[in-house]
């Protein structure tokens, strides 16, 4: 098991570094420097510039030190347009609320998406089967930028109980919609997924065997059907994760809940490069990061995994 | 009740006709996919969403860019949906008609979706059908660089290309293709790996024709199947990402708009009372996304029957 970890890690780490150089090298093939403004700075200016963010070294020393920077020092450099704020800085206000909404969010399609599944192929063919059907096919178009609006219209405009946006900490009346604007499609995925293995497991051989034996149903079900039955779902985690954290930037901006996906976008429309790389990265890391667990976990449950 | 000899004659011997013929696996598929219920009506709904893209602009009365004056400023009040004053869905908040609009971001959705499978089914073929078939260490590489480049948060880094590039269209095509491929890779190659060893393949290596020849005139063909169902399951999630970079206001740009775009208006103008401008979009945004699930759904049961 260690071996095999340190094995996914060899992979994870020249990952990321190939992430960081990469979005480096995209900056420095840009057309126009992070400077370049409708009306032309005077020469001076724009050298003094360039000397203050190191723009003027050669470029193996621009990527050796900000490799080293975001590695070492976990500091992506100072924003391109607020002179007076760093990237770490404009991360640090908005990944605590990107991060509690998101792990809510995750932890909501998972469990529901799975107790929906599980109950859907145990009463399959039943009302509650084709509801849970129903409600993953209905799901599957309404991703969270279609989601986020209908929401608002029926909880703000309509029935006016909840806040149509912000952020509050105190407050879990700010944090519904987002939560469900974001976890609705997959946890629809996920209950399509476990209810289709479940079913092929209920079906198999060592199921008759543990019911021939006499166990009761419950038990067949929680020992015996839904630990195989999970092996697909751990390996659509991984996607939806990388999904949801990019469906988090649509959040951030249609609820004003000042997370991490509006500083990318703000970034993005003014083109300040390094907090848009240093957004990237981050995710980037994230990604791999838990890739590396549910690959883990993969490995845990089922034992035919050569590791 | 008089039993009609001569029609029960010709009925058994048009079904012992057929019976001889036979059927090929791709009629089977056929028959299976035209039965399929979900199937047919997906099918229906996307000629209908086409035919919309297509002639819509016949039918619209005024064109996407110019604006009603008439209704300036009371959008509310006068730029509902009417048959009267041509503005079929309603007029958008500046006044300009939503029926060409959405006409308008039809075909770029469409586009998008259809150009954007169309690199990712082409890159990924070509990519997956080689690796398969050579084999050995560049398999190894070309498949670990497709590992690498899936753990990467495509979304941020298509955003990053098409702000630091320009956000132009033909950008847009190229990040969103360029994305796409790599899943359909990995199923290409898997495919590519169970056909390289039969016999005709071999047939072919011992006469002599070269690898790029035997990828391209015997795998690639023996790999449309699973090809084109992928492909049509690609479509829809090409425009779910398109949709979602224009919803972001990244995407594409004004005077153009796209699905994504108009609900993105739409949602920011509802709490005006002006639910029309959310109302239209969506509803071909929902139907076209259906549409495609279905029929790509449905080719694939037609497909691959053993898996129901």
């Amino acid at each position: 098991m260690f071996g095999y970890i340190l094995r996914r890690l060899a992979v994870a780490v020249p990952t990321l570094l190939l992430l960081i150089v990469f979005s480096f090298l995209l900056m420095h093939l840009a057309p126009g420097g992070p400077f370049t403004q409708e009306r032309a700075l005077p020469p001076q200016v724009l050298a003094n510039l360039n000397a203050k963010y190191g723009l003027d070294d050669p470029l193996w020393r621009q990527i050796w030190n900000y490799v080293v920077g975001v590695v070492v020092h976990f500091d992506f450099g100072p924003s391109f347009v607020y002179p007076d704020r760093t990237v770490n800085q404009l991360i640090a206000a908005g990944f605590p609320v990107t991060l509690t909404y998101g792990g809510l969010a995750f932890l909501i399609a998972v469990v529901v998406g799975v107790g929906l599944g599980v109950v859907a192929a145990i009463r399959h063919n039943s009302w509650l089967d084709y509801l849970a059907v129903g409600i993953s096919i209905g799901a599957q178009v309404l991703p969270n930028f279609v989601m986020a609006p209908i929401l608002v219209l029926l909880f703000t405009l309509t029935w006016g109980l909840l806040p149509g946006g912000g952020w509050s900490w105190g407050d879990p009346k700010f944090w519904i919609m987002p939560v469900i604007a974001l976890s609705t499609s997959y946890m629809a995925s996920i209950a399509r997924i476990t209810r289709s293995s479940m079913l092929e497991v209920l079906g198999s051989n060592h199921i008759r065997t543990a019911r021939a034996k006499g166990l009761p149903e419950h038990k067949v079900i929680l020992r015996h059907a839904l630990r195989p039955a999970m092996l697909p779902v751990i390996s659509y985690l991984g996607p939806a994760f990388v999904s949801m954290i990019t469906g988090s930037v649509v959040v951030d901006i249609y609820f004003s809940t000042g997370g991490i996906g509006k500083a990318f976008v703000d970034s993005a429309l003014n083109r300040d490069y390094a907090v848009m790389m240093g957004v990237t990265i981050l995710v980037g890391a994230l990604t791999i990061l838990f890739n590396l667990v549910v690959d883990i976990l993969y490995a845990w449950i089922d034992p035919k995994i050569r590791y | 009740m008089v039993i009609e000899y001569d029609k029960m004659r010709s009925l058994a011997d048009r079904l012992a006709q057929e019976e001889v013929r036979g059927r090929s696996p791709w009629a089977d598929a056929r028959r299976r996919f035209f039965r399929n219920k979900a199937a047919m009506a997906g099918l229906f709904i996307l000629i209908c969403v086409t035919l919309f893209a297509l002639l819509g602009n016949y039918v619209a009365v005024w064109n996407n860019q110019d604006l009603d004056f008439s209704v300036m400023g009371q959008v509310r009040e006068l730029g509902r949906p009417s048959l009267t004053n041509g503005h079929y869905f309603g007029t958008d908040d500046l006044g300009r008609d939503l029926f060409a609009r959405t006409v308008q971001g039809t075909q770029i959705s469409m586009m998008v979706g259809i150009v954007g499978a169309g690199i990712a089914m082409i890159i990924g073929t070509l990519y997956g059908a080689t690796a398969g078939y050579v084999g050995g260490r560049t398999d190894q590489i070309m498949m670990r660089t497709v590992d690498i480049l899936m753990s990467i948060p495509y979304m941020f880094v298509l955003i990053l290309l098409l702000v630091m590039f320009g956000r132009s269209m033909s950008m847009l095509f190229l990040g969103i293709g360029l994305i796409s491929w790599l899943d359909m890779s990995r199923i290409v190659r898997g495919q590519t790996l169970s056909l390289k060893n039969r016999e005709f393949i071999e047939a072919a290596r011992a006469t002599g024709v070269p690898a790029w020849k035997i990828i391209l005139r015997h795998i690639v063909p023996n790999l449309l199947g699973v090809v084109a169902v992928y492909a049509t399951l690609l479509v829809p999630l090409m425009i779910l990402t398109e949709s979602f970079i224009s919803f972001l206001g990244l995407g594409v740009q004004e005077p153009l708009t796209s699905w994504g775009a108009l609900i993105s208006e739409g949602a920011g103008t509802m709490n005006y009372g002006t639910l029309w401008q959310l109302a239209f979009p969506l509803f071909f945004f929902v139907i076209t996304l259906f549409g495609f699930f279905f029929v790509g759904d449905g080719l694939r049961d037609a497909l691959d029957p053993k898996d129901r």
